[in-house]
């Protein structure tokens, strides 16, 4: 041991030298890239549930059987049926639509909204930095999750409401990103290179310091993703959830979730919709990551 | 920014942050041991004597009967207050606090000889006093008094005339009186207390009730322990001395899953509110009891809003009758465990009119018919339009989804599609602003317990122009006049009989859609005895026993 | 050092009447009426209706209320709660220690299985060991709590009857809440111990340490390990605050007592000055955690004192 060779200890290094490692970690290397795949495959077909749900489903969502109620999964209901005599299979490929609309809209508002301020904040600098960035303090000194919750209490239930709570709670993070990104790259050499060659402002931005921000934010938004359709579904259970005439995930897995002893399968398929997505997301997410930005790990 | 990756530190601090591990593990289990010290003294004790845990829905707001506006604060506040009377199963008035009393002929005073033997968990004896001041207390609007002021409507004044007789009077003669001074939200305080306590008399309550206050922490639970000298109880119970139990706990537990649980669990004794789906699988259940009792005065009933168009036309209003399936709704989401309800008032109570039962039948046809009648011409995407404006019925409930209302509203929606009604459903906290202030509703459910019939008044009778108008917005002059009649009548026979006329008049005028009379159900061990029940079925624990 | 010190309180307290101000403002654009939740509309006629908005002080105009307010909370008095006139600081302070308990024993939680999970994760990188470990830790952060604790209420109390279901006395009845919560708190710790360890492990340093050639053990668990915990300590600051925001679920569905269930409840019953009064006390738990993990490492490393303060 004391003569150890670097091709011993390698094993927590991503290059390999040696054949015979190489052969492990390959094998090793395929079941990460197969997860990566399946999570792949898995939103793929989430989103076509949400873009076009009357292909998948087998029923109407809203079509309540009043002699089928809380049949188990059988062969005409796969998943079986609610305490309505909903079909839960056409419930859950349904509900993806206002989950992954949550989702989606409150990440996208957040990033638009956190990446101009970070923008602004660090290119202009000076006293308006400094308003800007304290603000994005006093909004950090809430929780996200309390965040969303006071602002979707003051709001009222209802599907836009929401969607700003959340993306509200999102937007310190991504400014701070920004801002960050703005202020180190803004003194890099070839940003300084292309001012003294008489670039204006807003190109420089544009063209060198947006795609370098690309990366950090990307990985941001996709795990924020996951956050913001978990922080959703909590929504939901406090009564601040959207109520649609097709429910959402969140609002499905909350009214099963009284039947669990009776019909397990009213909240369990659901809660399984929410947990497969956002884990599929997180995966994806981590892997983004450790590509594009290995140094943002402790975001 | 990441100031901590590119810098490495001496290998103190790896240790600083184990340390500070073990420090918050301490913490922890210092924290735990108190804890569990606490709780030894107030385990289930099964000997005799013993606790009860009984498991609540929703937390009560205040354990001040007047100030309280909550069915679930009243659950307990039975345990701790006593009322003047008492109304029985068939409606009559027996004497508790009161020995006897009179009326005077034009029936706008009554004069109670009182007990000489009571007196409050602080000491403070009952008396003439105590009940002018109980009474005054409530119209005093600094008490800030709920549901209490509507019931003791329309008190004027009080006057002592000995120690232990008083003569309360009345504004216009009520028939409904003494039944509604024998609710607990009427129910008796110790005015030393209510003094005293001033404005936390809800955290201090203070009454002469079979068992007294001991602890409320929020949201958690309330501790209630039994009165040594309590002799005072009523005829309808079997002990009318000292609770054979030490005490009762109340746990808070909101979330159905954890309140079945906790009792499937055995972590507590009784839980109320069992959902519909836990019913009957706990029926067969060897370790526990189910024990339930309907509750009286209005059912939960949908109100169609005459004061919006197109509801305005009893046309309208019958084809919703006609189109809505209350059976199925009623089937489908109680399994069978909640009764129907056919009329404005609930079975049980007086002039309760059973001739309305099952005359109102879902009828798709019919409903179609009436809406073409009236010129709602189905459109392309099956809703009815006229005149350019698509046939919609704003629905309001409430959040949370109490009883599975929400529910209702859901399956209503869809039943009411194939007539080509749009319905658009509003499920908000904020009722008091939507449907109260704003009247922005066309259907609106709700319900109310009560013992006595003119509880219909506050909502089917013509709104006072200045005050609130009422849910259904209904302005019938026919429906009026019999409502002041049965205030005041006092031969039982033709005060039911004006009653039963109301429930038909107002069937006649379709304004209401009643659904379903609700079961106040209790899931005990089996070793829990004597949990009763009141006439307007709330428990009622004087003769509980815990045991083998 | 002094100085950096007195510096952050100041900007820390700030911070806090800046919270103040954005807790106040997100309440005052709520729509409907504050005052019709406080009394039965069945009975209350508008002459009542508008006596207690008197009493109240909502007639008064917005900077007027917001005066009041600001200085009310600042004199420590966050008003009584529109339901039962219960003075709200005290309610909050005597549910405090119930939630304290309860995040403390969740951040046990999550560091022990995040740090033990993430080491082995980083230690057998693309091993079968890391793969579970990675899953496990992202479950943790894929479930929804409510649904996650209901689960483990039937399994470990109805079906197994090993720890009660709800209630907050005893240590018992801490467990099941304390994982739930420290589960999804472990998924985090894990992905951050696991890249950090990564990290540290691609540095020069242990190449040196390497090349010198001492064990891997000992390169591992003695000095990768010791510098990829320190940003453990920050996580864990960061943290806490979404600990207490989750108990306002975990509190509900374990039935324990604790300012996320006072929470919760207010916004049920819609009592705005406690719903107030909650948010803005975890709003200053969060600036007081975090200005002590501030100073505590401009203490420990002289090295961050002066890019920290620039900050």
């Amino acid at each position: 041991m004391k003569q150890a060779t670097p091709t011993l200890t390698t094993d927590w290094q991503n290059e390999s030298s040696s054949t015979v490692r190489s052969k492990k970690l390959s094998w090793q290397a395929t079941t990460t890239r197969y997860m990566w795949y399946i999570a792949l495959a898995l939103i793929a077909f989430i989103v076509l549930c949400a873009l076009v749900p009357q292909w998948i489903a087998p029923y109407s969502p809203v079509d309540m059987v009043a002699d089928r109620i809380l049949q188990a999964p059988n062969a005409i209901n796969w998943l079986g049926t609610d305490y309505f005599g909903r079909d839960i299979f056409s419930l859950v490929v349904y509900g993806a639509r206002d989950s992954l609309l949550i989702g989606f809209s409150s990440v996208v508002i957040g990033i638009l909204v956190g990446v101009l301020l970070g923008t602004v904040a660090g290119y202009i600098g000076g006293i308006l930095d400094t308003i800007v960035m304290r603000f994005i303090d006093i909004l950090m000194t809430i929780p996200g999750v309390l965040l969303a919750l006071a602002i979707a209490a003051a709001l009222g239930p209802g599907l836009l409401n929401i969607i700003i709570a959340i993306s509200v709670s999102a937007i310190p993070g991504y400014a701070r990103v920004m801002r960050g990104q703005m202020v180190s790259l803004g003194s890099r050499g070839y940003v300084e290179a292309s001012r003294s060659l008489g670039a204006s402002g807003l190109r420089i931005v544009w063209k060198h310091i947006l795609p370098n921000a690309v990366s950090p934010i990307l990985v941001m938004g996709t795990l924020g993703l996951g956050t913001a359709i978990l922080t959703g579904a909590g929504l939901s259970f406090l009564g601040l959830g959207v109520i649609h005439e097709i429910p959402d995930w969140g609002a499905l897995l909350s009214q099963g979730r009284g039947y669990l002893t009776v019909a397990w399968w009213i909240c369990t398929f659901p809660g399984l919709a929410i947990t497969v997505f956002v884990l599929a997301i997180n995966i994806i997410g981590d892997d983004l990551r450790d590509r594009l930005d290995p140094q943002s790990s402790y975001l | 920014m990441a100031y901590t990756k590119k810098q490495y530190l001496p290998a103190s601090l790896g240790w600083t942050a184990s340390i500070l591990l073990i420090a918050l593990s301490l913490v922890l289990s210092g924290c735990g041991g108190v804890a569990a010290e606490k709780s030894s003294a107030q385990g289930n004790a099964t000997a005799n004597g013993g606790n009860l845990t009984y498991a609540l829905a929703t937390s009560p707001d205040t354990l001040d009967p007047h100030r309280s506006g909550l069915a679930v604060s009243v659950r307990v506040m039975r345990t701790l207050y006593d009322s003047l009377v008492l109304q029985t199963a068939d409606g009559s008035i027996k004497p508790w606090l009161a020995e006897s009393w009179t009326t005077s002929k034009d029936g706008k005073s009554y004069t109670f000889k009182l007990r000489k033997d009571v007196k409050f968990h602080d000491g403070t004896p009952f008396n003439a006093e105590a009940v002018k001041f109980n009474f005054d207390r409530v119209i005093d609007p600094a008490t800030k008094a709920a549901n209490a002021l509507a019931l003791i409507r329309p008190y004027e004044s009080s006057k002592v005339i000995n120690e232990y007789t008083v003569q309360v009077n009345l504004s216009t003669p009520s028939e409904a009186f003494l039944g509604n001074i024998s609710q607990a939200m009427l129910g008796i305080v110790s005015p030393t207390a209510a003094k005293k306590e001033g404005e936390q008399f809800g955290k201090h309550p203070v009454g002469s009730g079979p068992y007294q206050y001991v602890d409320w922490k929020d949201n958690t639970f309330i501790q209630v322990n039994q009165n040594p000298d309590y002799k005072w109880a009523p005829e309808t119970v079997k002990n009318t001395g000292t609770p054979y139990i030490n005490g009762i706990t109340f746990s808070i537990i909101p979330e159905e899953a954890t309140r079945i649980g906790s009792v499937q669990s055995k972590q507590v004794l009784a839980a109320e509110t069992v959902p519909p789906q836990n019913i009957l699988a706990l029926k067969n259940s060897p370790d526990l009891q189910l024990l339930q009792a309907n509750t009286l005065g209005l059912p939960y009933t949908l109100f169609i809003n005459e004061r919006h168009a197109p509801w305005d036309d009893v046309k309208a209003r019958q084809a919703l009758q006609s189109a809505i399936d209350v059976n199925a709704i009623v089937k489908t989401l109680y399994l069978g465990t909640y009764e129907r309800a056919w009329s404005s008032l609930t079975p049980g109570i007086l002039g309760y009119d059973e001739s309305l039962e099952n005359k109102i039948q879902p009828d798709l046809a019919r409903a179609n018919l009436l809406l073409d009648e009236l010129g709602w011409v189905k459109g392309q995407d099956g809703i009815r339009v006229k005149d350019g404006k698509r046939l919609t019925l704003k629905y309001v409930d409430g959040s949370p989804n109490r009883e599975k209302r929400n529910d209702i509203a859901a399956m209503i929606q869809q039943q009411l599609k194939p007539v080509g009604i749009d319905v658009q459903v509003n499920i908000t906290k904020d009722i008091a602003t939507v449907v109260y202030q704003n009247g922005e509703y066309d259907l609106y459910g709700n319900s109310q317990v009560n013992s006595d019939p003119n509880a219909l008044s506050a909502f089917y009778h013509t709104a006072d122009p200045s005050a609130r108008p009422t849910l259904p917005g209904l302005s019938d002059p026919q429906v009026d006049q019999w409502l002041e009649q049965g205030a005041i009548e006092k031969d039982k026979d033709k005060r039911a009989e004006t009653y039963r006329k109301v429930q038909q008049r107002i069937s006649e005028l379709s304004v209401i859609i009643p659904v379903y009379i609700f079961p106040y159900t209790i899931a005990a061990s089996k070793t829990v005895q004597g949990i009763t029940f009141d006439y307007l079925g709330y428990p009622i624990f004087n003769d509980v026993r815990i045991g083998g | 050092m002094v100085q950096t010190i007195i510096t952050r309180t100041i900007s820390s307290l700030l911070v806090i009447v800046g919270s103040l101000t954005l807790v106040f403002a997100i309440f005052y654009l709520l729509p409907g009426d504050p005052v019709l939740s406080m009394i039965d509309p069945t009975y209350a006629t508008p002459e009542m209706i508008e006596n207690l908005r008197v009493q109240l002080g909502l007639d008064q105009p917005f900077y007027i209320q917001f005066g009041h307010y600001l200085a009310d909370m600042l004199r420590g008095d966050f008003g009584v709660s529109m339901v039962n006139s219960d003075p709200v600081l005290p309610k909050i302070l005597a549910n405090f220690p119930s939630t304290l308990i309860l995040t403390l024993s969740s951040t046990c939680i999550a560091v022990i299985i995040g740090v033990v999970l993430g080491i082995l994760s980083a230690v057998h990188r693309n091993g079968w060991i890391d793969i579970v470990a990675r899953t496990v830790g992202l479950f943790g952060i894929s479930m929804p709590t409510f649904w996650s604790g209901i689960l483990l209420i039937l399994i470990f109390s109805i079906q197994l009857g090993w720890f009660p279901a709800m209630g907050s006395e005893g240590i018992s009845t801490l467990v099941l809440p304390a994982i739930t919560l420290g589960i999804v708190g472990a998924g985090f710790v894990i992905r951050m111990v696991r890249n950090s360890m990564l990290e540290v492990l691609s540095e020069p340093f242990i190449t040196t340490l390497r090349a010198k050639g001492i064990s891997r053990h000992v390169i591992m668990y003695k000095h990768a390990l010791r510098n990829a915990l320190i940003p453990v300590v920050t996580v864990v600051g960061m943290q806490i605050g979404e600990m207490l925001a989750g108990t306002v679920v975990i509190e509900t569905v374990f039935s324990r007592q604790g300012i996320g269930r006072i929470l919760a409840d207010a916004i049920m019953a819609r009592d705005i000055p406690v719903v107030q009064g909650v948010v803005f006390f975890t709003a200053i738990l969060y600036v007081v955690i975090n200005l002590l993990v501030d100073i505590s490492y401009t203490y420990i490393d002289p090295r961050i004192r002066r890019s920290s303060t620039s900050r």
